[in-house]
């Protein structure tokens, strides 16, 4: 068996399966990012986000290695995804920030676990404070005056994104229902915030100064937040006077570069995940043999081809069949032909390739492969569509 | 992603397309393919209703598949094709599943796992999987003498690759030729499959023993220029959400990341919680539409991890099922009232079957420059799936 298979050896020693493809995820990496990235916005604090499974990367375990680096906020998305971790044994000294709901969304488990709830109508608002109030009353049925387990609410304004978020004749409104909900013990107000449009750096300005003139409002109104947050991993990176006292990175943690022309080594982050397979058929093919569907490619010569295990249904966009490249024994190689569901094919010339050789299709570059923000340019999309998009047959690997 | 996203999967959708696609290819054995997930329709709920729906054979890719419909209580046969190097086959035995090797080393080795049966895999020119014809010889010589010591040389597969009726036609011709030369050694594999959905219903003289559907099965049209319903298919899987959001937006502002879409008149905009982490491609943004309320609205602005935005002052009327997209194309705008009747929580099909007024999987692979089979199978698992 070739070194392809080492990855998926499990403690102990016990005989394995013998793997396809498989993700390694560096833990080590992911924490030197997160730490990088503290040390960066600081003052400001760092949520990471781990929601769609940590960007493909596993919530659960990214989690676990991000507390190791000292990070004391998440960011789930929604509620499931803040169950899973606080099942998992997140205990709540750690926040836990979800901020999408269903209409129709109830919030007591939310309340009961201490999750972070980012509110952006009156409508989820009262929602909110029902589920306080039977909360409470579950906890103490007797106490006629029990105090009740506050929310803790950060209001979302909309500053230009139009999807979440109040828009700015509505913020009034609920800017003033939030406290008189403080004032009962309904609510806490842990924070305020928006998210940015990136569309141009004028346009974020104009943001910015539409959230710091809401905050404004809402203190006369009586309200005070207890942080204030508006960037993500590319403002929160290029606009440090927009860092405010908390910046909410995804693709930094994972060391995706959302910067044109910027790697995330020129930002001094790592690459987290690689994406490896073993080649599963070697063929030697004459000039003028087509390969794969509608044989969009045909053999300029006599060459060979290697067949990797990995197609669309696991997360290689069928883009990737025009100019994406993948690493063998150091040295890069075209995909050829269509990319299928379940495989496609290099074209590896006249060097020498094996069954069970190690592909690398994306990771650091160390092994002569593409990093995950280049294979994503080459097809026309970011990275972060990339690691979310590999599949489940993909074991994840974590090192 | 909300929670209330959701994928119905119609099972009775399965079961019609199975006695379609029987109907088409007459007195042969059928196979469908759960590989993938199932297309992204779930493997396990398919498999079952496949079983129901009387085909005769599951297939998947690898081992991992397999074992995951047996855990689950699939017993159909079922084969699998693409295995790791150094697979060992022990765990296709342990759970009756059956390989189909594509070269010596694998017919040793589950031959020494002691499967009682195996499928011979033949590249007949698509240059993926399967021995090459320079190979056979060997192959067939040693399957021949594993043959006389007990191990059934139960089927003989290929695989087309839809280039043209005359490469078809030249790997058909080479497969019955490695048929010839199993003869000629005394090997009659009772399975003998080459042709999936596309081949199985173009070519008569592709089906021979067994075919082997995948995309047809969900109802899915193979062919770019036959919708489900050409075909008499329908499609089994409809994808959904509600409304989570609704805005008014001024002419001159714009939504979601860098601002690819603004408003050129006031417009009111819904958001729906399904995004690229759902398998929803991003380059689907400004390109697709979706039904909501009745009337199909286009996606505006790029689409993000976990959302969408759609244009409810651009619907434009239902389209009845017999309409094209390209006449749809032409359709006026909706009144201003339209959008003042949508309401939080209402839902949202992304697509799902045309004969029921739902943008199709066809149009979403058309909006974005793919084939439907790739619009299904990168649907997440995580999104709920709802069988009925």
């Amino acid at each position: 068996m070739s070194a392809a298979a080492d990855p998926l050896a499990e403690p102990g020693g016990r005989a394995v399966h013998p793997a396809l493809r498989w993700a390694t995820v560096d833990l080590a990496a992911y924490r030197a990012n997160l730490r990088h990235l503290q040390e960066l916005v600081a003052p400001a604090e760092l949520m990471a986000v781990v929601k769609a499974d940590a960007y493909g990367h596993g919530a659960t375990t990214l989690v676990a290695a991000a507390l190791e680096a000292g990070v004391r906020w998440f960011g789930t998305l929604d509620l499931a995804n803040a169950h899973e971790l606080r099942a998992a044994g997140v205990g709540d000294g750690v926040a836990l920030f979800a901020w999408q709901f269903g209409p129709r969304e109830t919030f007591e488990r939310a309340i009961s676990e201490r999750i972070d709830l980012g509110i952006s109508s009156l409508r989820q608002l009262e929602a909110v404070a029902s589920a306080v109030e039977a909360v409470s009353r579950a906890l103490a049925p007797d106490a006629a005056a029990a105090a009740p387990v506050p929310a803790l609410v950060h209001l979302n304004v909309d500053t230009g994104l139009h999807r979440d978020g109040a828009l700015a004749d509505e913020w009034d409104a609920l800017v003033t229902r939030a406290v008189r909900l403080r004032e009962a013990g309904i609510l806490r107000l842990r924070g305020v915030y928006s998210h940015l449009a990136e569309a141009s750096d004028e346009e974020d300005t104009g943001s910015a100064e539409l959230l710091a003139s809401c905050i404004e409002r809402a203190a006369r109104l009586g309200a005070t937040f207890e942080r204030r947050h508006l960037t993500a991993s590319s403002a929160g990176m290029e606009r440090p006077e927009l860092r405010l006292d908390m910046v909410r990175m995804g693709s930094n943690t994972y060391g995706i570069p959302v910067t044109d022309g910027v790697s995330a080594a020129d930002r001094g982050l790592l690459p987290v995940m690689t994406l490896s397979a073993s080649v599963a058929r070697v063929k030697r093919i004459a000039a003028g043999t087509g390969v794969s569907y509608d044989y969009t490619f045909r053999a300029p010569r006599d060459t060979t081809v290697a067949l990797v295990p990995v197609g669309y249904a696991d997360g290689v966009s069928r883009r990737a069949q025009h100019g994406v490249t993948i690493a063998l024994h150091g040295k890069r190689y075209p995909i050829v032909g269509r990319v299928a569901m379940d495989q496609f094919l290099i074209d590896v010339g006249d060097d020498p390739v094996a069954v069970g050789d190690e592909v690398t299709l994306f990771g650091t570059g160390s092994r002569g492969e593409l990093t995950v923000g280049e294979w994503a340019d080459l097809i026309e999309t970011i990275g972060e569509e990339v690691t979310c998009g590999i599949g489940a047959r993909v074991k994840r690997v974590y090192v | 992603m909300t929670q209330e996203a959701v994928i119905r999967v119609d099972t009775e959708a399965l079961r019609h397309n199975v006695r379609v696609l029987r109907q088409a290819v007459g007195r042969v054995k059928l196979m469908a393919v759960v590989k993938a997930n199932a297309y992204g329709h779930g493997s396990v709920e398919c498999a079952k209703a496949f079983e129901e729906a009387g085909v005769d054979w599951l297939g998947v890719v690898d081992l991992d598949e397999a074992i995951a419909l047996r855990e689950a209580g699939v017993r159909l046969p079922v084969l699998s094709w693409l295995h790791a190097p150094g697979e060992t086959f022990e765990r296709a035995v342990e759970f009756g599943i059956t390989p189909a090797v594509s070269d010596l080393a694998q017919l040793e080795a589950v031959a020494a796992a002691g499967a009682p049966a195996v499928h011979l895999c033949l590249d007949t020119g698509l240059s993926r999987n399967g021995a090459v014809e320079s190979e056979w010889e060997a192959l067939f010589d040693r399957a021949t003498e594993l043959a006389a010591d007990g191990l059934v040389i139960e089927g003989v597969m290929s695989h087309l690759s839809n280039t043209s009726p005359q490469e078809d036609g030249r790997q058909m011709a080479e497969f019955v030729k490695a048929v010839g030369m199993l003869i000629e050694r005394g090997i009659t594999p009772p399975l003998q499959h080459l042709a999936a959905s596309a081949g199985a219903l173009v070519y008569d003289g592709a089906r021979i023993s067994m075919v082997r559907f995948g995309l047809a099965a969900y109802g899915l049209s193979p062919f770019p220029d036959r919708t489900s319903a050409d075909l008499g298919l329908r499609p089994a899987l409809t994808l959904s959400a509600p409304v989570i959001g609704i805005k008014r937006v001024k002419a001159g502002e714009g939504t979601s990341y860098g601002f690819t879409w603004r408003a050129t008149h006031d417009t009111t905009i819904a958001l729906v919680g399904l995004g690229y982490a759902d398998g929803i491609e991003r380059h689907a943004g400004n390109r697709a539409r979706v039904l909501v309320g009745g009337r199909l609205c286009p996606v505006v602005g790029r689409i993000a991890m976990n959302s969408l935005t759609v244009d409810l002052g651009a619907a434009v009327g239902a389209r009845p099922s017999t309409t094209t997209v390209s006449a749809f194309e032409v359709g006026e705008s909706a009144p201003g009232g339209f959008a003042a009747t949508v309401a939080l929580g209402d839902p949202v099909v992304l697509f799902g079957d045309a004969a029921a007024g739902h943008p199709s999987v066809d149009d979403w692979a058309a909006a974005t420059g793919t084939i439907n089979y790739e619009v299904v199978t990168r649907l997440s698992p995580r999104i709920p799936r709802s069988y009925r």
